[in-house]
């Protein structure tokens, strides 16, 4: 299921966009993204522990704001990686 | 009063005994300063850390819960970063409206009992699926699993 964030499509000249990608969290109906949800929110970074930007997500602002929040708070108390090498 | 989330991660290198003291320290310090404990949730027990701090692999993991007025974590934290034991803490204020996660993360007890009304159903889906996870305590794999 988040396979298909990560990869970029070639987007076809014709015009045809690529599917429009909605929101985890909206589809999901979470309120607040809790940053102890590690499994959850390992899906939002790279194999590297970067934080994926929302056009690879598809998150909205508000939740990608909350997202990147969580993320931060999980490193700080080492439950994710800062970097991974 | 404000709600408040802590974690801390204890040094495993500390015994038993050593470890259960410092935590009542701690959590003696909560109720001296006029705060309130709700729940201290030590059943995440020892895990990986994602990255190593000191030199420190593993770390054990507390989690409390707490009512207390704003100028409490402030202290908390004081102490905290004295107490060599202590690798790491972060104190997070929760708001109100907050449903949320919960019911998936790393404990079935995990409802932060934000909205206890309405969460209801969700609480009660959680413990179930989130129960024989979690009957192994200690580590679940971590930062193995990054690449998913």
């Amino acid at each position: 299921m988040s396979e298909d964030r990560g990869e970029r499509r070639p987007r076809p000249r014709g015009g045809r966009r690529p599917r429009r990608k909605v929101c985890a969290f909206c589809v999901d109906k979470i309120e607040y993204i809790d940053y102890k949800d590690i499994n959850r929110l390992r899906r939002f970074t790279n194999e590297r522990g970067k934080i994926l930007p929302r056009r690879m997500s598809g998150n909205c602002a508000k939740h990608q704001r909350q997202l990147s929040e969580a993320i931060k708070r999980a490193r700080a108390i080492a439950l994710m990686p800062y970097t991974v090498d | 009063m404000n709600r408040y989330e802590m974690i801390y991660i204890i040094d495993t290198g500390l015994e038993e005994t050593a470890r259960k003291e410092l935590i009542e320290k701690v959590s003696g310090l909560i109720s001296a300063n006029g705060g309130e404990i709700e729940k201290v949730d030590e059943t995440w027990g020892k895990r990986r850390l994602a990255y190593a701090i000191d030199y420190k692999t593993e770390g054990w993991y507390v989690l409390v819960n707490f009512k207390a007025p704003a100028e409490l974590p402030r202290e908390l934290e004081r102490n905290l970063k004295i107490n060599e034991n202590v690798l790491r803490y972060l104190v997070v204020k929760l708001e109100e409206k907050r449903s949320s996660v919960k019911p998936r993360p790393v404990r079935p007890a995990a409802p932060v009992e934000a909205a206890p009304a309405e969460e209801a159903a969700p609480a009660e889906a959680a413990p179930v699926e989130a129960a024989p996870v979690e009957a192994a305590p200690a580590e679940e794999a971590d930062p193995a699993g990054d690449a998913e």
